[in-house]
């Protein structure tokens, strides 16, 4: 088992996941002893080829999906009797915007968090008001989802997340669909957050910006750990998982 | 692609749109009781005169109106064409006859009624539910103590009707990228309900997504928002006038 903790150089770990292994209904096995952590303030990255296990493992984080094993958020076990507690502490932004805003406006999206942790009107406005306006989004508070352009209704995902004030952040493909431009946007947006963040996705010139550190993912087992820019400048490494060198490093 | 939103005109300012969207549902709801249930021609077209009055006060252009309101007049042409038509003999009320087929006066007068009366409630669905925003009028509906699942499935029907509709358009532009129309009706209606089919499965796993996405946001069984309504009396006093209207509208369906 490689070192998990190879580069990051931090001690308190936020999210600490144990031989989680996870197989769905139909039989298809997603996760297969997978440990890993992620220390404070960390930026992790997750790669791997299409049907590595990313997304699945991202859903073990805030309890949607429960594998055998053990994951650990914030040192709380995600356990059936502490989910509400593990899902105040990881704010998760799901691929599609279209899955992540279901209410009929911006602002109903944003405060359905905070509303659900019970919180008054003033502190929920207040959230509402500063999770949009770290994402530059405050003037779409106003508007219906299904008007928003996709690099807006990325924007207004991370401050769905952001407004429970979550001590990990965890985005599932951040840059799919997104033009060039809203793509450096997200990417600066995610880089400025001060929390720990776990990023999972293909886009690897975004998980070069982005990330501290890099586990990749193949077959649902940890083929490798360590820090972005060795990891994902590793042409041999990459391509043993149906990976390529990011853009950038080809030359 | 056009997308079927009652609410696309309710910035526009008018005395509908100032009203609490609370007391104009409730009592709008009772005028379109009211016209829809009129016992006669006579109140029928008052209720006809009263909704188009109050789509004029809206400021909701015509043409957006008559764009739905076209399927509902298209509905009343057939009853009118088919609801006098008599095969037998006919009885005292035939106006016209050729042959075997009669045209009788009650199936006509019926058939006016009925026109009259959907045509009148579909037109007061616009200063209802046009003169807000969507959402606004969803939270007025839960404060009048609409069922809460009633008011959920009516926001997500409208969150994701759009979300479905593009989604199906996709799904058409690639089956006619691929020949569909061009192997006869039987093999379109075959890939067409495959179409169907497939938007039903995709449906399906979109809303185990979203479940969990509401999960990962501490949903519990109840979707909780803010609203804020303040009602003036100038919002009574629309109530009281658009209640008026109704009495005088039942009225003249008991006297007529």
């Amino acid at each position: 088992m490689a070192d998990n903790n190879q580069g990051s150089g931090i001690d308190s770990e936020v999210i600490v996941i144990k031989e989680l292994s996870y197989t769905y209904p139909g039989g298809a096995e997603a996760l297969k002893g997978i440990s890993m952590s992620a220390a404070r303030g960390e930026r992790l990255g997750l790669v791997g080829p299409n049907g590595a296990g990313k997304s699945t493992l991202l859903l073990h984080l805030n309890g949607l999906l429960r594998g055998r094993g053990s994951v650990e958020v914030c040192g709380i076990p995600v356990t059936d009797g502490r989910l509400d507690e593990v899902r105040l502490k990881v704010g998760l932004v799901f691929q599609d915007p279209d899955d992540q805003l279901f209410m009929p406006t911006v602002f109903d999206d944003v405060a359905f968090g905070p509303l659900n942790m019970g919180l008054q009107r003033e502190e929920v406005e207040r959230r509402v008001e500063d999770a949009l306006s770290a994402v530059d989004m405050l003037y779409a508070v106003e508007r219906c989802s299904h008007h928003l352009s996709v690099g807006e209704c990325k924007r207004v995902c991370v401050a769905t997340a952001l407004a429970m004030t979550p001590e990990a952040l965890v985005l599932d493909e951040p840059t799919s669909n997104l033009d060039p431009y809203h793509r450096r946007r997200l990417i600066e947006l995610v880089r400025g957050l001060d929390m720990t963040t776990v990023v999972a996705g293909h886009d690897l010139d975004a998980m070069l910006d982005i990330c501290d550190r890099v586990v990749l993912l193949d077959g649902g087992k940890v083929a490798a750990v360590g820090p972005a820019e060795d990891i994902l400048t590793d042409r041999a490494l990459l391509e043993a998982h149906s990976l390529e060198l990011p853009l950038s490093r080809q030359s | 692609m056009h997308l079927p939103e009652i609410d696309k005109y309710a910035h526009l300012d008018s005395p509908l749109r100032r009203w609490d969207a609370r007391v104009k549902l409730a009592c709008l709801s009772v005028m379109l009781l009211a016209v829809a249930l009129s016992p006669t021609h006579v109140a029928a077209l008052v209720g006809l005169a009263l909704a188009s009055g109050l789509v004029l006060l809206s400021r909701i252009p015509l043409s957006f109106v008559f764009v739905h309101l076209r399927w509902v007049l298209l509905f009343c042409l057939f009853l009118l064409v088919v609801m006098p038509v008599r095969l037998a003999a006919g009885g005292s009320d035939t106006f016209w006859r050729a042959g075997p087929i009669a045209l009788s006066g009650h199936g006509l007068s019926r058939a006016t009624l009925i026109a009259l009366r959907a045509t009148g409630a579909m037109l007061l669905v616009y200063p209802m539910f046009g003169t807000a925003r969507f959402h606004v009028s969803l939270k007025a509906l839960r404060r009048l103590r609409v069922p809460l699942v009633i008011v959920q499935i009516l926001a997500f029907t409208y969150r994701y009707v759009f979300v479905l509709l593009d989604e199906a358009a996709r799904m058409l532009a690639a089956a006619r990228a691929r020949g569909l129309g061009r192997a006869g009706a039987l093999r379109t209606f075959k890939c067409m309900g495959y179409i169907i089919g497939m938007l039903f499965v995709r449906s399906f796993e979109r809303t185990q997504r979203v479940y969990m996405a509401m999960l990962a946001r501490g949903y519990r069984g109840e979707v909780r928002t803010l609203d804020e309504f303040h009602l003036r009396s100038a919002d009574l006093l629309k109530g009281a006038l658009a209640l008026g209207a109704t009495a005088l509208l039942i009225t003249v369906g008991l006297v007529s």
